[in-house]
């Protein structure tokens, strides 16, 4: 039993494989030979490849596997990303929008911002949204800038960032650094068979190209069909769709009209009758695409509202359709098997939270990677407990962003609103925050994934009041309040005179690249 | 306003360079680019710093000639104050164009040194280049080479990890900060731990003096600090105006 673990086999690329690979082999620096990491591929079956947004973890990321910004940025058609904007998320006319920046509203924690900008607001001092008052991020992306300059060193921001990036590009790209650079091995072949071993470990994995593939440790990549975790191991599948009622998505790449077209630097969302619209910009192209409840719509209605979201272009475009079963493993380690990606579970890409588990997963193996094969049961329940919650954490906030639109074109948003598709732990969010507003005493795991600022711009993003009737005696600090709303304008000013547009920065980084300091 | 046309020695022939004011065309520039050839001849007064251009953030070689944009520190009653002045304010108003992957020698037609009409000509009678353009060209060529050895020069550095962000402070008098950003300079550090093989290639390359030249030459930010010195040719109020500003100046950087 105590035999150090060495080998890890990862069945599947896309992006989950190659970035957990990655992050694996430069963690315990595997070109050196001190483990061995497999990432079996198949030449047959293409990538999902949807995944296109990422959280700003993905600058740290990138950073630790060794790769540049600059070359990234030109191999994978990235863009800068910003945040997301909501559009007819509350009433769903043309002039209703929020956004949720990358930022914390300015001077959080130093006052309760939201309350004094709530009160500004009730006393028609200001018409500002609450994201509009407390937070520069959203003028820069109004304006279509950058978030930072062509002086600013990689990774550097003059405002928090993500990215937007061709999911296609970004295997190829991680795939060609993980075995060029960090020593991951490729083995280009399908799995035909899973062979265990006698305490129910898999022991190895039988190929059609490339024989029997053993290993101590194995990661399941393999998308949808969960061919190791879901599918040999049995682990069942918790469905959400009684919570997250959408289940299929649209897909399309438009092309810009012209070379020199603005790239938005946020996600734009737009909410339709029974689902949602995502519009994100890349280099080359934007990535546009409808998300629904066929319960509630049907192909053909959802296909003509995004034939009328996208216009005259829509015609010339191949639709992709992908189903989404909303939802995740019960487990997502067992015995000697962990699942990464869409094997462990996929829920609308409402907050770009895919790619962003799949981070945090790689980075929770490579750090904790079990030594042998004794303690890997404990590093297992620790995996599952810490995952199950963030699931839980991320499908609280998706429906968050439900429960309380004021829209009633289709019974999808009443039926959204129903009590009885509201978790629990949301519910009682929901009522505490009737009297203070979300803080980061609510949040209180090291493992959180989305922090209380995040509730705050989606909270009253979507018009939500909370009634300060009983804490008046705390809201005296009224001109520290003042100080933050001031410091924000002049924020905004500041980066309204310096940062460039968008596209021109990602140009001078494709001409010129950016300096490392 | 500059308007840049190539050098055409009748169209030209008439031109007269006013060299009393070249110099005023970097009157109200904090930094000016200069090139590793000159660097011996700046360290008598200049500090040589990187900058990164805000066109492209590609690195470059400054002297710097003030603390904050606009001011030089060297431009005192009308004159600019120093032995040595960089190439790149010297060559005003010509410039380098390239056509067809051929350089040549442009001018700035808008320039302040053609208004005049007095002063050095370029072309004499028969269209023929004079000594004055000569020196120019000499200067041009000098230019042409030294930037191209000086992106070879940076890019040394940086492969190295030899260049280091720059944090300049400056404590007035008011008690009031100012902290000068965007500067860079060698990082002694890491140089003192380069090993045999990779100084044997600086030296090769004939880097190592203009990296040992750039650190010498930051003690010349004590002296920018303290240059109102240069106000006892000023006129009175003008003394009085750069005094006010020494005061405010003396303290650490």
């Amino acid at each position: 039993m105590n035999k150090k673990i060495t080998s890890i086999v990862i069945v599947g690329g896309g992006t989950a494989g190659w970035l957990t690979a990655g992050r694996i082999a430069a963690h315990h620096r595997a070109q050196d030979g001190n483990i061995k990491v497999t990432l079996i591929e198949s030449p047959n079956i293409p990538i999902i490849g949807v995944g296109e947004g990422t959280w700003p973890t993905m600058r740290s990321t990138l950073l630790k596997l060794g790769i540049t910004e600059t070359d990234f940025i030109r191999e994978c058609d990235a863009s800068f990303k910003q945040g997301a904007k909501f559009s007819r998320w509350v009433t769903g006319a043309d002039d209703d929008f929020y956004y949720h920046p990358l930022m914390l509203p300015q001077g959080f924690g130093k006052t309760n911002l939201a309350a004094h900008w709530q009160a500004a607001r009730n006393n028609n001092q200001t018409q500002q949204s609450f994201s509009a008052a407390t937070c520069f991020q959203e003028a820069v992306c109004e304006q279509g800038l950058a978030p930072k300059l062509i002086t600013t060193p990689e990774f550097n921001s003059v405002a928090n960032y993500a990215y937007h990036l061709n999911a296609g590009k970004f295997s190829a790209f991680l795939q060609k650094h993980c075995c060029a650079k960090l020593g991951v091995q490729q083995v280009l072949a399908d799995v035909t068979g899973v062979n265990p071993a006698e305490n129910g470990d898999i022991a190895s994995v039988t190929t059609e190209q490339a024989g029997v593939i053993g290993g101590d440790l194995f990661i399941d990549c393999t998308g949808f069909q969960s061919l190791l975790l879901g599918q040999h191991l049995q682990v069942p599948f918790i469905d959400c769709s009684d919570v997250l009622f959408i289940d299929t998505a649209l897909a399309v790449q438009v092309p810009y009209e012209s070379d020199d077209a603005p790239i938005a630097s946020h996600t734009l969302s737009t909410a339709q009758e029974a689902g949602w619209i995502w519009d994100i910009g890349l280099v080359h192209r934007r990535g546009v695409g409808h998300v629904y409840s066929s319960n509630h719509t049907s192909e053909e209605q959802a296909t003509e509202r995004l034939q009328s979201y996208v216009g005259s272009a829509f015609k010339n475009l191949t639709v992709r359709k992908i189903p989404i079963h909303s939802g995740h493993r019960q487990l997502f380690w067992k015995n000697n098997c962990v699942a990464v990606g869409l094997s462990a579970g996929f829920l609308e890409p409402l907050e770009a939270s895919a790619i962003v588990l799949v981070e945090l997963s790689a980075s929770m193996i490579a750090e904790q990677l079990p030594a042998c094969r004794e303690v890997m049961d404990i590093t297992a329940k620790r995996f599952n407990d810490t995952f199950r919650y963030r699931w839980e954490r991320i499908i609280d906030f998706l429906k968050l962003h439900y429960i309380l639109s004021k829209r009633n074109d289709n019974s999808f948003w009443s039926d959204n609103r129903d009590p009885a598709t509201i978790p629990q732990s949301l519910q009682e969010l929901m009522q505490l925050w009737r009297y203070h507003p979300p803080g980061d005493h609510d949040f209180t795991s090291n493992n959180e994934v989305f922090p209380a600022a995040s509730y705050q711009y989606v909270l009253y993003g979507m018009g939500f009041e909370t009634d300060y009737s009983f804490s008046q005696h705390l809201l005296h600090d009224v001109a520290i309040a003042q100080e933050q709303f001031n410091k924000n304008r002049k924020n905004i000013d500041q980066v309204m005179r310096s940062l460039p547009s968008n596209r021109d920065l990602l140009t001078k980084i494709h001409l010129h690249g950016l300096q490392t300091i | 306003m500059t308007n840049f046309v190539a050098l055409h020695n009748q169209l030209h022939q008439s031109l007269r360079i006013d060299t009393q004011r070249i110099e005023a065309v970097g009157a109200a520039n904090n930094m000016v680019p200069v090139v590793i050839s000159e660097f011996l001849r700046l360290v008598v007064h200049y500090p040589i710093v990187f900058t990164k251009s805000s066109e492209s953030g590609n690195f470059l070689c400054v002297s710097l000639l003030g603390f904050e944009p606009g001011e030089n520190l060297f431009w005192i009653n009308n004159q600019w104050q120093s032995i040595y002045t960089p190439l790149n304010i010297m060559r005003q108003p010509f410039f380098i164009g390239q056509e067809n992957n051929q350089t040549l020698i442009c001018i700035d037609t808008d320039s302040s040194t053609l208004k005049t009409g007095q002063g050095e000509p370029i072309f004499d009678s028969m269209g023929k280049e004079t000594d004055y353009l000569q020196k120019i060209k000499s200067r041009l060529a000098e230019l042409l080479d030294g930037e191209s050895r000086t992106r070879g020069f940076i890019k040394a550095l940086l492969e190295l990890n030899l260049i280091m962000p720059m944090a300049l402070d400056i404590s007035f008098a008011n008690a009031q900060q100012q902290r000068v950003q965007g500067l860079y300079t060698i990082n002694e550090e890491r140089l003192a731990q380069l090993d045999a093989d990779q100084l044997i290639h600086l030296q090769e390359q004939g880097y190592l003096q203009p990296i040992y030249t750039m650190i010498a030459s930051l003690g010349q930010i004590y002296a920018l600090i303290q240059q109102p010195i240069y106000t006892m040719i000023a006129s009175l109020g003008q003394i009085y105006a750069l005094i006010q500003k020494k005061n405010e100046r003396l303290g650490n950087v």
